[in-house]
């Protein structure tokens, strides 16, 4: 059985003080930060459909370069244009500390510095071919480091996110959606104040807990297999 | 109904700062709190609860996840330890947790109680003493075993695998009145079938003159002496989720902190009162690893009742190890996407492959050893809002690991399964039983295989021992007379089975308690 931690033979002196920072909430992060040592810059593509709420444009071209190298879309999937918007949507709910750490492994995964201190690299990830991104991608996701694995689950998982959350994924996953005609977005609220409760489908009463249960009622919408109706 | 009229009422709704007072404040909506509030409104206390989450019902249940994990789940749903290692998944509306859960229901095993009662001190805590709240429970919340004949194709495979190999299996009790088996408990049930506590206690509790503020977020509570005199919270937007700069404030006789495991020790220690560094200690995760089995005839297994089949096969190996429980997980495409395996061409191939794919659960049972510490629960630096759980798993847990994942996977081959795949980042992929040393050499390691946690417990430990114990057996807080923890929090150690029906019955014995402290 494989032990945790990591390191087979001691990493060289920089990386050790690295490591030793933390990632999330850890100095590390700053590494990130835009534009040092005069090195390349990152290689923006289409500009965003809409204004973005928490990512910077250069974040946004890395999230979506990234998001192209994970979800990887066959010929006939929905396209990856609203991925890197649909990212920033879902960090525009987060805690803005959440938001700042996510911007700042961003930021570190694309850098050139922390790319050649991680694995000799001195070009971002935007300018990089697409088997060197998978490349990239794999050294973060096999990484003898736990932070390096801790930041490359926290930008997959962004990236699915950002697209398999959008219903128009569901064809190509061959999944049928919600069963229709059981949800009732006119469905009464009920808050209290006196007034009765409104009668729903499911509901049942604190006076009918005194009797005896009817057996399970075989829900009419139902086959045995518990598939619903189409 | 008494004569007192209850109210939820909904952050949109309070405009201005707001101070009110009750006899008992209860901190939090789900399994430990909604109960508490019924026990004590039927007692004829005035009360009053705050939670965090919004008021969302069946008219929103839609059955999309996109809307319902941010809507209904702490951090939605991304909420997991700071290595990111282990999902957590926590409900966060009123309801809390049993809102989103997917119906499981047992009592407390007696070999846990007992463990309680031996090593804890919890000596009053017999299955003689929690036994009729649990009939009265399961009366109320309809709690019933569900029917071979209507388990899903995906419980089906665990029925089937675990009867080729000679293992435990049983059906699962689960909750509900008039299921129609659609599979969507997890995001909402959008016909009320759920005997959650969203359309159980907390209703009947506000009949009887709860008043339930949503979108209220409890931040401290203020201590003067050895009394909490206040708590203070404030009030969110139910569009955004923000805080609207609005305070509410409510003087109570006596608090109950039901925020469940992780939030409640948040909230002590957001209060300063961390009792010399014990509270948030020891919580348990019942982390959980998942194996997905593919074959040649549809699973859908986002469909039906999500839990129906359980085995216990595995959950108790002797001396020094930790056992596990088995349980099926429904599948769903968010979820299902951002938890496979590896990126790129592989990842997709297996998601396209959605209905045909079962997934099987093996939950280990933490805390059991006498060696175990379990999560720690902090604050993180800069700002209260976000919150570290730190799980540092021990070599015990990874044999765990392993040895469950071989299980898993002997049971879906049992079942018929063509291939089974882990969530290792780098696949381990199986054509039959004949490659289960493949899981031998895999990596047993953060990050480098995917954990979840649906069950967080303890962290505000109960016992006699006030060297390793937050509340008494009373459940008491020490050190604060009328301060009381009642939800998930309390358990000393894991369950070894889904909790919620174990803080129901724990919440509704503990409420003597509550109640005799409001003088």
């Amino acid at each position: 059985m494989t032990m945790q931690t990591s390191a087979s033979g001691p990493p060289p002196l920089s990386r050790r003080s690295l490591i030793k920072r933390g990632l999330l909430g850890g100095g590390i992060l700053l590494l990130g930060g835009a534009g040092f040592l005069g090195m390349r810059s990152t290689r923006r593509g289409k500009a965003p459909p809409r204004p973005l709420s928490v990512l910077g444009e250069d974040e946004y071209a890395v999230v979506e370069a990234l998001a192209a190298r994970i979800i990887a879309p066959a010929k006939d999937a929905p396209p990856l244009d609203e991925v890197a918007w649909n990212v920033d949507q879902l960090l525009a709910a987060a805690d803005p500390s959440a938001q700042k750490e996510v911007k700042q492994l961003i930021g570190l995964f694309e850098s050139a510095l922390a790319g050649f201190l991680f694995g000799g690299r001195i070009t971002p990830f935007t300018r990089l071919e697409p088997d060197e991104q998978d490349q990239v991608l794999r050294e973060w996701q096999q990484s003898r480091l736990l932070l390096r694995r801790t930041g490359f689950t926290a930008l997959k998982t962004l990236a699915l996110a950002g697209y398999y959350s959008f219903s128009s994924t569901w064809a190509y996953m061959k999944y049928p959606g919600p069963p229709k005609d059981f949800h009732d977005p006119s469905a009464a609220v009920w808050k209290g104040g006196g007034q009765p409760r409104p009668d729903s489908p499911g509901v049942f009463k604190a006076e009918e807990s005194e009797g005896t249960f009817p057996e399970v009622e075989a829900a009419t919408a139902t086959d045995a297999g518990g598939r619903h109706a189409p | 109904m008494s004569d007192r009229v209850g109210r939820i009422v909904t952050g949109d709704e309070l405009t201005a700062d707001t101070e009110v007072s009750a006899e008992v404040c209860i901190v939090g909506s789900g399994a430990g709190g909604a109960v508490l509030a019924h026990e004590l409104t039927a007692r004829g206390l005035d009360v009053v609860m705050l939670e965090e989450g919004g008021y969302h019902t069946r008219r929103e249940f839609n059955m999309d996840e996109a809307w319902a994990y941010p809507n209904l789940y702490q951090e939605m749903a991304n909420r997991a330890t700071d290595d990111l290692a282990i999902r957590i998944l926590q409900g966060r509306s009123v309801g809390g947790t049993t809102t989103i859960n997917w119906t499981t229901c047992f009592r407390t095993p007696p070999r846990i109680t007992q463990v309680w009662r031996e090593r804890f001190g919890m000596a009053a805590l017999t299955d003689e003493v929690l036994r009729p709240h649990f009939e009265a429970l399961e009366k109320r919340l309809h709690i019933h075993e569900w029917p071979l004949e209507q388990i899903n194709q995906n419980n089906r495979k665990l029925w089937e695998g675990c009867e080729k190999l000679g293992y435990d299996h049983k059906l699962i009790r689960r909750n509900v009145h008039k299921c129609a088996n659609l599979g969507y408990c997890g995001v909402g049930c959008p016909v009320d079938a759920k005997q959650s506590m969203l359309v159980t206690f907390l209703p009947d509790a506000v009949e009887k003159g709860l008043r339930l503020y949503a979108n209220a977020s409890a931040r401290r509570l203020e201590v003067s002496g050895s009394r909490v005199t206040t708590v203070h919270a404030e009030v969110r937007d139910p569009a955004t989720d923000k805080p609207r700069g609005v305070k509410l404030v409510v003087r109570a006789k006596v608090v109950a902190v039901s925020g469940g495991a992780i939030n409640s020790p948040a909230l002590l220690l957001r209060s300063g009162l961390d009792q010399g560094g014990k509270v948030g200690r020891r919580t348990f995760l019942h982390p959980s690893l998942v194996s997905v089995g593919i074959f040649d005839e549809e699973i859908a297994a986002y469909s039906g009742a999500p839990q129906s089949v359980y085995s216990h096969q595995f959950i108790d190996r002797g001396p020094g190890k930790i056992g596990w429980f088995t349980e099926t997980s429904p599948i769903h495409p968010v979820v299902a996407a951002v938890s496979f395996a590896g990126f790129g061409e592989g990842h997709r191939e297996l998601v396209r492959k959605l209905p045909n794919l079962n997934a099987v659960v093996a939950s280990l049972a933490d805390g059991l050893l006498p060696d175990e510490v379990g999560a720690t629960v902090k604050l993180r630096g800069g700002g209260d809002a976000r919150l570290s759980v730190h799980y540092d798993l021990q070599p015990s847990h990874w044999e765990a690991a392993r040895v469950s994942q071989v299980e898993l996977a002997k049971i879906q081959f049992a079942a018929g399964a063509k291939q089974v795949v882990t969530l290792h980042e780098a696949p381990v992929v199986m054509n039959s039983e004949k490659e289960l040393g493949k899981l031998d050499s895999a990596p047993w390691e953060r990050c480098r295989t995917r954990l979840f946690s649906a069950h967080q417990m303890g962290g505000c430990p109960m016992g006699s021992d006030p060297a390793t114990s937050v509340v008494t057996p009373e459940l008491r807080f020490r050190g604060v007379d009328n301060l009381f923890v009642v939800d998930g929090s309390i358990f000393p150690t894991s369950l070894g089975v889904n909790p919620q029906q174990t803080i129901y019955g724990l919440a509704r014995w503990g409420a003597q308690f509550v109640a005799g402290s409001v003088a």
